[in-house]
């Protein structure tokens, strides 16, 4: 199963990942951070696009698994 | 590292040698070492490598923005290296859990969605500007353009009249270009002190007279069920100036300094919204508007194998890592498509800038308005001035340049500023919870 994590601990609303994957990623309206907006498997071209998203990160927020 | 083991540089950030060798001059310094202590300005560590800065900028237990001039709590010089002003300059000289409180109550006007509503509004002014000088095939890319819609922008989103950004411009830039060792400080000094002394009294008429925007959002807010001090208001009213006028112009002007010698790239960028995307953060990185900040140490640690000491001054050099070869190949060149490009222009950790999304969708329209309707601009060199000092923002005070006369599209700047204001007037009076609480 292909997932994508964002750890909010670390995440500051650069939102890059959204450019990248805006499939994946979403904001919150109310800040700008990023969440997972996929509930399960990643399909192989969103998976594709959030590790472009986790290259991209600047605060290295974020992690995907296979 | 001992501390006695230290890689001692004479490095100053506002000075002309750094200017004239940016961004050479930080391989100078990263190949002695990532963090070098230079002797100038009472000493700091200056961070130049991209690792090292990707895991200091998150200790928040370790590093403090705190501004104390009057010693109440820790004596603390703030986030300028050497310390500038006598007072504490708005949320970015704070630290959490007091910093995230402020954060809290303006993000709602600067995350993506809420920049979105200003879209009219930056595209109304973009084309103003340009309309005011399209039939003369000549402009200061900096005083005609790149100056006026992130400072009218920055007015409206305050609440305050729209066309007071005059005001404020010259006072605003001069604060940020001017060197600590430059005949004009004390010049500044006064100027800086006059407009924070304006915004002041906006800040008191807004208790009574609210209007939509940050500052009465500021003034309405409750911490642990107190309203914001005045001070902690009129700072963080001024470093929005600060930060809302000087840094997207910048940003812009380098841009557009650059691609004068590229007109090859400037079809794409106008067409391609994706590219215009990826060149966007490319000149983030390349220029870094906004160059570093300063920190102080709060007790003794080692992070990443360096050994600091509680009190040290450090300046985190946003610039600098963004040009660290580790991690961004063939650095000093501008690859527009580059990617990844996890840059540190916006700063890193919970200071990250709180207008980066505004700065994005300003800069994106302007800069591909200003190359769709002056294609063929060139620069004139012999009149383009950089600012004095880059060390606390990397910008130019002129930019003149020429091209193809071309057509209006619009109303002259002047009405356009009439008409906004009276739609921002009609729009309803926010509540005000302090006139409520017979609080003023």
């Amino acid at each position: 199963m292909a997932r994508a994590i964002v750890n909010p601990e670390l995440c500051q609303g650069h939102t890059l990942c959204n450019f990248a994957a805006p499939d994946v990623f979403h904001l919150r309206d109310e800040d700008g951070h990023a969440y997972v907006a996929v509930d399960g498997d990643l399909s192989p071209e969103q998976l594709e696009q959030a590790r472009q998203a986790e290259l991209g990160c600047p605060e290295r927020a974020i992690t995907v698994e296979e | 590292m001992a501390s006695d083991d230290r890689v001692v540089v004479e490095f100053d950030q506002h000075s002309t040698e750094y200017r004239e060798t940016y961004p050479a001059k930080a391989h100078e310094l990263r190949e002695q070492c990532p963090v070098v202590w230079s002797s100038r300005h009472d000493g700091f560590w200056v961070v130049t490598g991209h690792d090292v800065l990707s895991a200091i900028s998150k200790r928040t237990d370790l590093l403090s923005n705190d501004h104390d001039p009057d010693g109440e709590r820790n004596g603390y010089q703030g986030i300028s290296i050497p310390e500038r002003g006598s007072t504490r300059g708005g949320f970015i000289e704070m630290d959490p859990p007091e910093q995230s409180e402020y954060r809290r109550i303006l993000n709602p006007f600067l995350s993506p969605a809420a920049v979105k509503v200003w879209d009219p509004f930056v595209a109304d002014f973009t084309r103003a500007c340009i309309d005011d000088v399209i039939e003369t095939g000549r402009l200061d890319f900096v005083d005609d353009f790149a100056n006026i819609v992130p400072a009218v922008l920055t007015m409206a989103m305050l609440g305050l009249p729209l066309a007071d950004w005059e005001i404020y411009c010259e006072p605003a830039h001069m604060q940020v270009y001017t060197a600590p060792d430059s005949p004009n400080w004390d010049r500044m000094i006064d100027s800086t002190m006059r407009m924070v002394g304006r915004l002041a009294e906006y800040v008191q008429i807004r208790k009574t007279e609210p209007r939509p925007g940050m500052i009465s959002a500021l003034l309405n807010a409750k911490v642990m069920d107190e309203f914001l001090p005045d001070d902690g208001i009129i700072g963080t009213v001024t470093l929005l100036i600060g930060g809302g006028f000087d840094t997207t112009t910048s940003l812009l002007a380098g841009a557009l300094d650059w691609l004068d010698a590229r007109p090859d790239e400037r079809p794409k960028l106008v067409d391609d919204s994706r590219y215009l995307d990826l060149a966007t953060e490319e000149f983030l990185r390349h220029f870094t508007p906004a160059q570093g900040g300063g920190r102080t140490v709060t007790q003794d640690c080692e992070v990443e194998g360096f050994e600091f000491s509680a009190g040290d001054r450090m300046f985190l050099s946003y610039a600098m890592c963004n040009h660290d070869p580790n991690s961004f190949p063939n650095p000093d060149e501008i690859v527009l498509d580059r990617f990844p490009n996890p840059h540190a222009a916006f700063g890193l950790g919970v200071h990250r800038c709180i207008g980066s999304n505004l700065a994005r969708l300003d800069f994106k329209y302007m800069l591909r308005e200003a190359l769709r309707r002056m294609p063929d601009y060139r620069i004139d060199h012999s009149g383009k001035e950089q600012y004095e000092s880059i060390g606390t923002i990397n910008g130019f005070k002129h930019l003149p340049a020429t091209f193809t006369p071309g057509r209006r599209e619009g109303p002259p700047l002047r009405e356009l500023m009439a008409d906004w204001q009276a739609r921002l007037d009609a729009e309803p009076t926010p509540e005000n919870l302090r006139a409520a609480e017979g609080a003023l």
